[in-house]
């Protein structure tokens, strides 16, 4: 029983994924920020100057707490 | 439309020609690998008034911004990965032109070799753990009893014995499910346990782990899951996969 925990991504947009089985968002945004979403704090980006523009996302979840699931 | 610069997905090694023709990236912008050294960047364009540096602050605020930016992401990087061995790169990474994608490709290029070869031919399995909701912290509440004061305190602290107690069988239970299906990865990381705001789940995460497993011991793998969850009814045991392996190929950029 895989249950609603992997079928209830945070927020409302549902998006088919063709290839592979889709991720709930909290853990997408977990490995994709590699910080854990959970985590307060600040963005760190730089961009002039150098070619890389990197983002350490952690005011993210203010975002997200806004447009937040009910939990059950 | 503004200036455009190159967004990263993922790095493979020797993709397949044409594997990409009928995917697109960011924006419905067409995939294009940048070769080098033996390494594959998958990437596209993207314009700078959309991720350059203030406008990513701005649009990182709006989640539905960041969902469609992240699960296009995931999507490319699923297709990478359903291809060879794939180091997914981090939300936003941009070059400036395949010059710069070329240049953070010899600055880790060892690392990559490194995570290339850990990753082939294995993908990640996701595992949480849940304690039931708030059960023994229950226990006792509302109920009036007879004796007063000193028979309440009895009963309240016989209450909070038995949600201690809970709590250290439940926390066994995790430490139980994790060294079991270690046994059975090539690689495991825990992470941090999730907000229950934003699982939905008002239960306990006890565990949130990742586990990087041969695509040959999948079935196993699965087979070790259940069997952990017929051994521990009384927790809830979610397993989700198999996906790129996020957890263990992740660049840590500087």
């Amino acid at each position: 029983m895989t249950t609603a925990v992997e079928e209830r991504p945070v927020g409302q947009a549902s998006v088919d994924v063709a290839a592979g089985p889709q991720i709930a968002l909290v853990d997408l945004l977990d490995r994709l920020l590699g910080v854990g979403v959970v985590l307060a704090g600040d963005i760190v980006i730089s961009l002039a100057g150098v070619d890389l523009v990197q983002v350490r996302l952690h005011a993210l979840i203010t975002t997200i707490r806004s447009d937040m699931v009910t939990p059950r | 439309m503004g200036e455009r610069a190159r967004y990263l997905y993922a790095i493979t090694r020797n993709p397949p020609e044409g594997f990409l023709d009928d995917a697109r990236g960011l924006g419905g912008n067409r995939l294009e690998a940048v070769h080098h050294r033996g390494l594959a960047a998958i990437v596209s364009d993207v314009d700078l008034d959309e991720f350059g540096e203030e406008a990513l602050k701005q649009n990182l605020e709006h989640l539905e911004w960041l969902e469609t930016v992240a699960r296009t992401h995931d999507d490319v990087i699923h297709r990478v990965a359903a291809a060879g061995p794939t180091a997914p790169l981090r939300l936003a990474t941009i070059c400036i032109d395949d010059d710069g994608v070329r240049r953070r490709l010899d600055d880790w290029y060892l690392a990559l070799g490194q995570v290339l070869d850990r990753v082939e031919g294995r993908r990640e399995w996701s595992v949480k753990v849940f304690a039931p909701a708030g059960v023994p912290e229950s226990v006792g509440v509302g109920v009036r009893v007879a004796g007063g004061g000193a028979d309440y305190l009895r009963q309240k602290k016989a209450a909070l014995d038995a949600r201690a107690a809970a709590e250290e069988v439940a926390g066994r239970v995790g430490e139980e499910v994790y060294a079991t299906l270690s046994g059975r990865a090539v690689a495991s990381r825990r992470l941090p346990a999730q907000d229950p705001r934003l699982t939905g789940h008002t239960g306990t995460m006890l565990l949130n782990c990742a586990f990087l497993v041969e695509v040959d011991e999948e079935l196993s793998f699965e087979a070790d899951t259940d069997a952990l969850r017929r051994d521990f009814p009384s927790v809830e045991i979610s397993c989700a996969g198999p996906w790129p392996p996020y957890s263990f190929a992740m660049l840590e950029q500087r």
